[in-house]
């Protein structure tokens, strides 16, 4: 086979998407036609992106592409190193996986602006994947806003509900700080080197403070893209309200790219840092983690639990980042390799089974025509290929082994056990315990909340008519899901290759090395930062699971085949109906009761006492939670600017003398100002 | 040759389970002054159990019918993991690995709860995976404990490192913590009953409500192999007495050590009263606070 050079997939990547928005637009009289044109060309874009990251990671060297010149900054280059080609590889298995599921899913959107969802769909793929590649902080920038917008107008397709535009707005509003912040942190780095271009941004000469101030920027800047407690209050919002291959798309890889701007600047741009960097992001990561996993467990509907599930999976992510950052600032090398290998492999695994999960949803939605899990049941058997592959991803999600979440868990966890040795004293131990306990519990909690999710979803009697007659979803949406539940499996049974990809793109900076750091032995994983050790044998699992189930065979036959009897289910006497199973709110409860503290919860039964007392009384119950974050941080900010927006009300009177006034006023000012030397 | 070694300890561990169920049975209804079964009961229900039709309920899916052998390969894995005998270095066992099988077969014991729609069972589903949130924790941190002062969490290292500091105050300490974990992990008073289907106790029990016959019989034997892991645990981690690599001398004292803990458990459960559902936060946060003494301690 001949060559095929990188720029040309770089290049091809592009046109496929572009002409995937166009011909969209081209063929709107036809939904049909530009569902499957312009959804197929995404996926094909897609794919080409993969091989391009394949490729990039086949060759040492970093792939530069020279586009143009912009005025008075320098070149315009987009580069494609080991960690742009990480995230290039993982925005093309999950956009493929998301355009192929649209083709299935997105016919229920069919309607005369139908055209708008494939087209605004491959200009948000095209956009992330200026992201992942430009290397000039202007690019950057534009491409970063473009890929707000095109997401923007996304979650706002379904504008006649007007909680999405509410939900478009926080969003809008929450980016922008963010993005802000961001500009910021590229502006203080930009000046210094002299540059707008990322190669020129790395090891500048900064200032302690500037430095610091680098760091605290590019935290909250992208850590409100990441949707970390406290920056999180729109994520819950807006992803749900997306169509659910956008959502998919939101969760599994526009979180990911404010992982990418953190990996950029920590691990790039400002090289090994101060102890108390790794311990912010460490200490915002497990807040994100508990406090998201909790809310998750709390809720209702289906869409909005993943999104909170979503906060849960980014503080892992920080975790692992915080602690390569205490490593690296302590001299740990290998130890920071590993925990930084925990967070990208966290990175890769949590956009597979999160978009897999979204898609799920997406489909049992469609088929319930509600998101509340309590209008649903029993979808096990009308939808059970859908229901295989939620369950495999669930799985995945609670981290049991021998699916992938196991392994950046483990890794995580391994990375937090020996915190003490970095930290030295009782605070270190006593704060690596703290982590250590509360991501325990955060695991415990995920896989309550991914059984509620699965059980209520899929199991037991269906809740409503609709449920009873739910339809499975088409073979072209099962396809990916199963391709992504298949991908759960593999990196969890297999964790070598996407470790070897994880080491290129880590033992490339500085502070952290990954030589040698894992060896792939007959009986696991074995990681070696000598004195610390551990192994990671899901391999022997799997031959020991699959062993004992084989001996669970053997007995349940010892005595020849067993008849099975098909009965009522037994409920004391009574035939129960879908009233007596446990529901969502239901199931949450022992937790909730336990957590009231921090849910502040408030529940309200309304009981009509006036017919009978005992039997056949009317019932309410509402049940709700406050969100401490929004009640004691955003609304009183709100409030404020409302209040100070009142006063400013006073200057916009209505008179046209009085805005000529102002304008007279402000000439007068600029005039003096400019004529001051 | 230590994947052979994991094989048959599995198999000995299975076949050893309920022997210990059934002497726990056997010392607690002595100290209740009943005569009880003989210790060998529970073989004698279990195949009994093994020869017998089933019932499924209407409402049941697949997910029915894989829990049990799904369950059962989880903790024959855990049992090959078990610290019996381990090489003080390049064994394969990993704590978290352990802990995070526990929560496998808890998460599928959970989801075949729900799957009937039974209001008991999904009873026994939600308290379960709440008692997870309580136990997991407590669990990690008892075990930090004693990792910690070994510096790896691979098993055979952390016993070798038990054996050579034994009963000193941290493993003192983290040994109570663990203690209470094993309570509750093993599903037995003050947490939760093993002996009724009563709905005060509804955990383990309510969960396999549905089940019978041999599905049931898969079910038990794996809740016991998860009991008996958990004593050898305790045993290898926190009763270091004697510890050594060789192995007939460490089978012999693991035998004796697994029947000590055994009675202690029957001791412990017979001399308490269930605890209400509410009230197991502040138990387990009793083992947490231990275990943090003996992080201090260290």
């Amino acid at each position: 086979m001949s060559r095929v050079e990188p720029f040309f997939l770089f290049q091809s990547t592009i046109g496929l998407l572009v002409a995937g928005s166009l011909l969209a637009i081209v063929t709107s009289w036809r939904p049909t036609i530009a569902n499957w044109i312009s959804h197929g060309l995404a996926a094909a874009g897609c794919i080409v992106m993969i091989i391009l990251a394949w490729k990039i990671f086949g060759q040492s060297q970093p792939e530069h592409f020279f586009v143009g010149r912009w005025l008075h900054s320098g070149v315009v280059t987009f580069r494609i190193d080991a960690l742009a080609a990480f995230f290039l590889l993982l925005l093309g298995i999950v956009g493929a996986a998301s355009a192929i599921y649209a083709i299935g899913y997105t016919t229920e959107h069919y309607s005369p602006r139908y055209f708008i969802l494939p087209t605004l769909f491959n200009l948000f793929l095209l956009s992330l994947f200026l992201v992942v590649t430009a290397s000039h902080i202007g690019v950057f920038l534009i491409v970063w806003e473009l890929m707000t917008l095109t997401s923007l107008f996304l979650i706002l397709y379904e504008y006649e509900h007007s909680a999405n535009i509410r939900a478009g707005f926080v969003y809008v509003v929450m980016t922008h700080i963010g993005t802000a912040f961001i500009i910021g942190a590229f502006f203080i780095l930009a000046k210094s080197a002299g540059s707008l271009s990322f190669q020129m941004l790395g090891g500048t000469a900064l200032t302690e403070q500037s430095r610091n101030l680098v760091f605290v920027f590019a935290f909250i800047g992208f850590g409100t893209k990441a949707g970390i407690i406290p920056l999180h209050i729109w994520l819950p919002k807006a992803h749900p309200a997306a169509p659910s291959h956008v959502s998919a798309l939101l969760s599994g890889v526009m979180l990911k790219m404010a992982i990418y701007g953190m990996c950029r600047f920590y691990l790039e741009f400002l090289g090994v840092g101060p102890t108390w960097w790794g311990v912010l992001v460490m200490s915002f990561g497990i807040l994100s983690a508990f406090m998201g996993v909790l809310y998750a467990l709390m809720e209702n509907d289906i869409k909005r639990l993943l999104a909170y599930s979503s906060l849960e999976n980014m503080g892992v992510i920080l975790l692992g980042i915080g602690a390569g950052m205490v490593y690296a600032s302590n001299h740990q090398t290998l130890l920071a390799g590993l925990a930084w290998s925990a967070a990208l492999y966290h990175v890769f695994n949590h956009a597979i089974f999160k978009s897999l999960l979204f898609m799920g949803a997406g489909s049992v939605v469609r088929a319930v025509g509600s998101r509340e899990m309590d209008t649903m049941g029993g979808l096990i058997h009308r939808m059970p290929y859908t229901a295989m592959v939620f369950l495999v991803g669930s799985a995945a999600i609670s981290a049991l082994p021998p699916l992938n979440g196991f392994v950046s868990e483990w890794m995580t966890l391994q990375a937090l056990f020996f915190l003490p040795t970095a930290i030295p004293g009782l605070a270190g131990k006593m704060f690596g315990a703290f982590l250590f306990i509360t991501l325990g519990m955060t695991a415990a909690i995920v896989a309550a909340c991914f059984v509620k999710t699965f059980g209520i979803t899929f199991l037991a009697r269906p809740r409503t008519k609709k449920a009873e007659n739910a339809k499975e979803a088409s073979w072209v949406s099962i396809f990916p899901m199963a391709a992504l539940a298949l991908a759960c499996i593999g990196l969890g049974a297999w964790p070598p290759f996407l470790l070897q990809l994880t080491n290129r793109i880590i033992g490339s900076y500085a502070g952290v090395s990954t030589e040698g750091l894992f060896q792939q032995e007959w009986r696991g994983t074995v990681f070696q930062a000598d004195p610390a050790f551990g192994i990671l044998s899901v391999n022997s699992v799997v031959v020991l699971v699959s062993i004992g189930c084989l001996i669970a065979v053997i007995l349940y036959f010892l005595q020849g085949k067993p008849l099975k009897e098909i009965q009522e289910v037994w409920a004391c006497g009574i035939v129960p109906t879908y009233r007596n199973q446990y529901t969502s709110m239901g199931f949450s409860k022992p937790v909730r009761w336990a957590f009231r503290w921090v849910l502040r919860t408030q529940r309200e039964r309304i009981v009509d006492e006036n017919e009978n007392r005992y039997v056949g009384r009317k019932l309410a119950y509402h049940q709700t939670i406050h969100y401490i974050f929004d009640e004691a941080f955003y609304n009183p900010i709100q409030h404020w600017i409302l209040r100070r927006a009142n006063y400013v009300k006073r200057l916009q009177a209505g008179s046209v003398q009085l805005y000529v006034g102002y304008i007279l006023i402000v000439t007068i000012v600029v005039l003096v100002w400019s004529s001051r030397n | 040759m230590l994947m052979l070694k994991m094989f048959f300890q599995a198999v000995a561990i299975v076949a050893l389970a309920p022997l210990v169920q059934g002497f726990i049975q056997w010392c607690k209804a002595h100290l209740q002054n009943r005569r009880g079964p003989a210790p060998w009961q529970p073989y004698l229900t279990l195949f009994k159990l093994l020869s017998k039709d089933m019932v499924i309920a209407r409402t049941a899916s697949w997910l029915t019918g894989v829990a049990p052998f799904a369950c059962f390969g989880a903790a024959f894995a855990v049992a090959g993991l078990a610290p019996v005998a381990p090489e003080p270095v390049g064994g394969v066992a990993d704590l978290f690995l352990i802990v995070y099988l526990f929560g496998l077969s808890r998460f599928i014991m959970a989801l075949a709860g729900l799957d009937t729609g039974n209001s008991f069972a999904g009873m026994g589903s939600s308290r379960e995976m709440y008692l997870a949130v309580l136990v997991e924790p407590a669990f990690l941190l008892a075990i930090l404990a004693a990792a910690g002062a070994a510096g790896a969490t691979e098993l055979g290292v952390m016993a070798s490192d038990a054996g050579a500091h034994p009963f000193t105050l941290p493993y003192v300490l983290s040994a109570v913590a663990f203690f209470i974990v094993m309570i509750a992990e093993c599903g037995r008073i003050p947490v939760d009953n093993p002996d009724t289907h009563l709905e005060l106790t509804m955990f383990q029990e309510a969960m396999l409500l549905e089940y019978s016959g041999r599905y049931l019989a898969l079910l038990q034997w794996s809740i016991y192999v998860r009991q008996l892991v958990m004593i050898i645990l305790f045993a290898e981690l926190f009763f270091p007495w004697n510890w050594t690599s060789m192995i007939p001398a460490e089978l012999f004292w693991m035998v004796c050590k697994v029947f000590v803990l055994g009675l202690l458990l029957a001791i412990a459960e017979t001399s308490t009263a269930k605890m209400r559902l509410f009230r197991l936060p502040n138990f387990l946060a009793a083992s947490g606070l231990l275990s943090l003494l003996a992080l201090v301690a260290r």
